[in-house]
């Protein structure tokens, strides 16, 4: 018997009844694949691997949170992409982030010397953060916008969205959409002639590189070998942090310029009769004139699964008067401080899930309840706003239904 | 000379009397009849193998863990890997009577974090009064002081035991231990020393408050202002034991070269810990708050209050059921735990069960299969689940 592992029979009678207990529940046991379409953080279909790889770099990239020690502020709003982009959508409104000016005389002021247009109200140990100037009347309190679906923006060309422009309401409907038409700054490397502006919530940036440069710059306080510099205090001047200049490198930005290249909106939920009837009174009150279903992008030259697709974002990415109660006397490029653009629809259905089941809407997250986004919207929009609220209460609540299927 | 006399006379007899009280006479016999060995704390430092079987001026030991791990989260593999978590060596070394020097050096994966977990001497005046200074294990929790691998029925160590009081938490003091004995079987003990304390990296860290970030600050204190930590224990018998821990003091920087450069900034951190033990049976467990008084410009982004609880039940069975090794034993682990990272807002918490199937070929080895399931809440509370398995294999030498 030396050296022979010998066992009792309680011993092989409980092995078994393990193995076996084992295999039946294993499929319980361990988590399934999340539904394709059903996230704000998968990628478009179609992409090559090795554009699947660059994803999954910028995927990483964009969750990094930046610690002090890495180069975090000096002042900042958030340490990491993901602090305003919850789970690539929109932010939650504890995140939301400040833009201010002085608006007076119809004269804006960004107050730039004064740490304008954005406040950075977070500062590492040592330093005191950004306060909000007393003369700055133009105070605008914003949620990070969602994260998904912006390559295949960017990808639609500039003449589908100026066909739906109509400045001076030429058609009569009461609606007159304009494009924001923006300069962007030389560091972008563009030619510096206005431009279609179409990512912000008042479409104040016309590129997509240059809106990751700049949340890098602005948000978190992190250098690049785009934008080199720290960021001044408006007090103090320019401070240093912990970390030597640039923080991050082109790449870098380049990593997640191209995962939000990539990033695919969600799928439309189920199509019931109801959602059916819903969508028929959408067009029929008007609310489509400015929430276009759908455009479609052009021939993109690196990218082929963003080349002439559909992108049913429900927006017409122009700007509009939206009325006092959603004003926030706020200039941004050619973009009033009553006009926004055209906030798109798509992924409403999903947006509580990514904020902890609570559904924030509007560029504050101020209200959870589509009714009173409905209600809030002015302007332009106030004759289908009257329309929707003389429907039925049945209706209504079909159109509501057919805003939580996107 | 003869005042100087009276004057130490009058402070070393009452010292004499009171140490040589019943209440400080640890038993040498319980109500058996049998020679009561009680260590310090079981598990703890006087409670590791290499301490009893070796001889000498110095005895050396150790142990090691090396582990295999899947990780699953929304039907994504991490992995599975292989790990080499820990090969720690422990020296024990009787200077003279009454005066002992330990220390643990650690290697984490391999040489890539190599530190000196602890390094202290022991000067024992009395079982009631032992002065200790070096590098310490603090006495927050029980579990910082019994953290060993082999020890551990469970591969992952409890999060409240490592997020919240950061095992293994290390700092360089002073103070004093020892241990009361009211009755025969009752004990009381306690520890208590002045540290450094944790430095402001507990606010560096990208994801929040993170107090593990704060450890390190061997060289020098990072303001002039030492913290405290102490623990006290009860045990109204041997299976069971009480205790409540406490370590509080400054984190930041506020001073530089006598220039007041911010505001003095708190860490407290309380602890309750216990552990039962009823034949195959023992349930153990702790509890943790800390408090952390965060500049005005970080919070929000940054938790000001934390806290976290672990309990686990241990059921011992199959002594001799391999009968080419009679000493071997398995055991059945259950352990339940929760962190809230921020306590002031929804989210940023983790919930996990854990199960585990635990083979010992003797005492100081340990084969462990365990399977735990993970409820991550983000920070805007959204929740996430993950699963996990680990076999690993722990072993004191």
């Amino acid at each position: 018997m030396q050296g022979r592992l010998t066992v009792t029979r309680p011993f092989m009678v409980g092995s078994v009844i393990l193995a076996l207990s084992g295999m039946a529940g294993c499929t319980a046991l361990f988590t399934g694949p999340v539904e394709e379409g059903e996230t704000f953080d998968q990628p478009l279909p179609g992409l090559t691997r090795a554009q699947q790889l660059a994803f999954a770099r910028g995927d990483e990239a964009f969750e990094k949170a930046f610690s002090v020690k890495e180069g975090l502020g000096p002042i900042f709003n958030q340490p990491s992409c993901e602090g305003c982009h919850a789970g690539d959508g929109r932010g939650h409104p504890r995140t939301n982030l400040i833009r201010f000016g002085r608006n007076a005389g119809g004269v804006f002021d960004r107050l730039d010397t004064e740490g304008g247009p954005q406040l950075q109200e977070r500062a590492i140990p040592g330093v005191a953060p950004e306060t909000l100037p007393a003369h700055a009347n133009a105070i605008s309190v914003r949620s990070g916008p969602p994260a998904f679906g912006l390559g295949l923006v960017e990808a639609i060309p500039d003449a589908v969205i100026l066909a739906g422009t109509d400045p001076n309401d030429a058609n009569g409907d009461g609606i007159s959409g304009r494009p924001n038409m923006v300069v962007p700054p030389d560091w972008v490397g563009v030619p510096q002639t206005p431009s279609v502006g179409r990512f912000g919530r008042k479409a104040g940036v016309a590129f997509l590189f240059q809106q990751v440069a700049n949340a890098y710059h602005q948000d978190m306080g992190i250098t690049s070998d785009v934008l080199p510099n720290e960021n001044p205090h408006p007090v103090n001047g320019t401070l240093g942090d912990d970390a030597p200049d640039p923080e991050v490198s082109r790449a870098t930005i380049d990593d997640v310029l191209f995962y939000l290249r990539t990033l695919a909106p969600p799928k439309r939920g189920p199509v019931t009769p109801e959602v059916k009837r819903g969508e028929q009174l959408f067009q029929q009150i008007g609310c489509a004139s400015c929430h276009t279903p759908s455009m479609k992008t052009g021939t993109h030259p690196t990218i082929a699964a963003l080349s002439q697709v559909d992108v049913p974002l429900y927006s017409d990415l122009l700007l509009h008067d939206m009325g006092p109660d959603l004003a926030d006397n706020f200039v941004e490029g050619e973009a009033g401080g009553t006009e926004w653009r055209t906030a798109p629809l798509w992924g409403l259905r999903l947006v509580g899930d990514h904020l902890g089941g609570t559904h924030f809407y509007l560029h504050d997250g101020r209200t959870s309840d589509v009714r009173e986004v409905i209600q809030s919207h002015g302007g332009e929009a106030a004759q289908a706003r009257t329309r929707f609220f003389g429907l039925s209460k049945q209706d209504q609540d079909a159109l509501v239904m057919f805003l939580l299927s996107l | 000379m003869k005042k100087f006399m009276t004057v130490a006379l009058s402070l070393i007899m009452p010292f004499s009397w009171v140490f040589g009280s019943p209440l400080f006479s640890e038993p040498t016999q319980d109500t058996t009849g049998q020679k009561t060995e009680r260590p310090f704390v079981a598990g703890g430092y006087y409670d590791k193998p290499f301490v009893t079987r070796l001889f000498g001026r110095t005895a050396i030991g150790g142990y090691m863990e090396a582990l295999w791990k899947l990780e699953r989260a929304e039907g994504v593999n991490e992995g599975p890997s292989f790990e080499a978590r820990r090969f720690n060596l422990f020296t024990h070394s009787v200077v003279a009577d009454r005066l002992r020097v330990a220390a643990e050096l650690e290697f984490e994966h391999g040489t890539e974090e190599i530190k000196l977990e602890f390094a202290f001497l022991d000067f024992e005046i009395h079982p009631a009064l032992t002065f200790r200074g070096g590098i310490l294990l603090s006495p927050i929790g029980r579990f910082n002081l019994t953290h060993d691998s082999p020890l551990n029925n469970l591969t992952e160590r409890p999060l409240v035991s490592t997020l919240i009081i950061p095992a293994a938490l290390s700092e360089v003091g002073m103070g004093f231990y020892g241990a009361f004995f009211p009755s025969a079987e009752s004990r009381l003990t306690y520890e208590i020393y002045a540290v450094n304390g944790l430095h402001d990296g507990l606010l560096a860290g990208a994801g929040g408050t993170r107090i593990a970030e704060g450890r390190g600050a061997f060289d020098e204190d990072n303001n002039p202002l030492p913290s405290l930590v102490g623990r006290l224990t009860y045990s109204p018998l041997v299976a069971l034991e009480i205790g409540a821990s406490l370590h509080t003091g400054p984190y930041n920087r506020y001073q530089v070269d006598g220039i007041q450069v911010d505001d003095k900034r708190n860490l407290t951190i309380a602890g309750l810990d216990w552990e039962y033990r009823q034949g195959t049976w023992d349930v153990t467990g702790e509890y943790a708050r800390a408090s952390i008084d965060v500049p005005p410009s970080l919070r929000g982004l940054f938790a000001e209050r934390q806290h976290g609880l672990y309990t686990q039940v241990n059921y011992h069975f199959g002594r001799g059921w391999i009968t080419m090794m009679p000493r071997s034993r398995f055991a059945a682990v259950g352990r339940y735990e929760v962190v809230d990272l921020d306590a002031d807002i929804a989210g940023d918490a983790i919930q996990r069960f854990s199960l585990g199937l635990n083979f010992r070929p003797v005492e100081d080895t340990v084969f462990k299969l365990d399977y735990r399931t993970d409820l991550h809440w983000s920070r805007v509370d959204v929740p996430k689940r993950s699963v996990g398995v680990n076999f690993s294999v722990a072993s004191y030498f």
